[in-house]
């Protein structure tokens, strides 16, 4: 297996909700960036997508 | 004739620490690896690289094995913390993907996988050489000349029936009726 397929797999079981086993166990669970962590993440970022954009005003003097 | 190899013994001299990889990662911790790969994607120069890669089908896992390749390079994070990573970096890159409009590609489905080959490369990149306009031209199926006929050599027509007609094919298995058939021996002694 290459690292390509290893990384290719890694995506695989995180997109399936799958977190590595030991990983977990070793830190207690106490994982910040977990699946469910970037579905937060997700609806936040359309949250901010659908809020109406603020032009930057810049000082042109 | 010049000799440019190592001496024997020379790895165990040599200073392991010269390369990144050699020496103990900057980070192992899961979540700081995660942060870091995420920082360097948000900054502006390597942002735009990303998404314009994605932009021209570059996969999403091609894009973060690129990555994670260059931070192990850099002996910022190790190889298996790397592959640990790589789901979480992933994930982060299509969901900025998703809110952007940027059309991408995981590319963990092998389904309808092409095989990369050197001519669809060629192809690909529009490199068309005149050695593959050979090759192709040697790939057309070869004509193959007409048997020569006639002179010593030459293979039998149907004109010239070389099958034995059915009296002489009779003769040669000795069936004729003219043939001379094996007299019996004569009794000399009149023995029964």
């Amino acid at each position: 297996m290459t690292f390509q397929d290893a990384v290719k797999k890694s995506i695989k079981q995180f997109m399936d909700g799958k977190m590595p086993k030991n990983l977990m166990e070793v830190s207690g669970g106490e994982v910040k960036y977990t699946p469910e962590y970037f579905d937060g993440f997700k609806k936040a970022m359309e949250e901010e997508g659908d809020a109406p954009e603020v032009e930057e005003t810049t000082d042109e003097d | 004739m010049k000799i440019d190899a190592p001496v024997p013994g020379a790895n165990l001299l040599a200073d392991t620490r010269n390369y990144p990889w050699h020496r103990p990662p900057d980070i192992t911790d899961y979540d700081e690896a995660v942060s870091y790969m995420i920082s360097r994607i948000s900054q502006e120069e390597q942002a735009e690289l990303v998404y314009s890669l994605l932009q021209i089908d570059t996969t999403v896992t091609t894009v973060v094995s690129g990555l994670l390749m260059q931070s192990i390079a850099k002996g910022k994070i190790p190889i298996d913390l790397a592959i640990l990573i790589s789901g979480p970096v992933a994930r982060y890159i299509e969901v900025i993907a998703q809110t952007n409009g940027y059309k991408y590609d995981m590319g963990t489905d092998t389904s309808d996988r092409v095989k990369i080959t050197p001519t669809l490369l060629k192809m690909a990149m529009g490199i068309i050489e005149d050695d593959d306009e050979e090759e192709e031209m040697e790939a057309t199926p070869e004509v193959v000349p007409a048997m020569p006929e006639g002179g010593l050599m030459g293979a039998p027509t149907d004109a010239d029936k070389m099958t034995a007609t059915d009296e002489e094919q009779a003769s040669m298995l000795g069936m004729n009726a003219d043939s001379e058939e094996p007299v019996e021996e004569e009794n000399i002694d009149g023995m029964a």
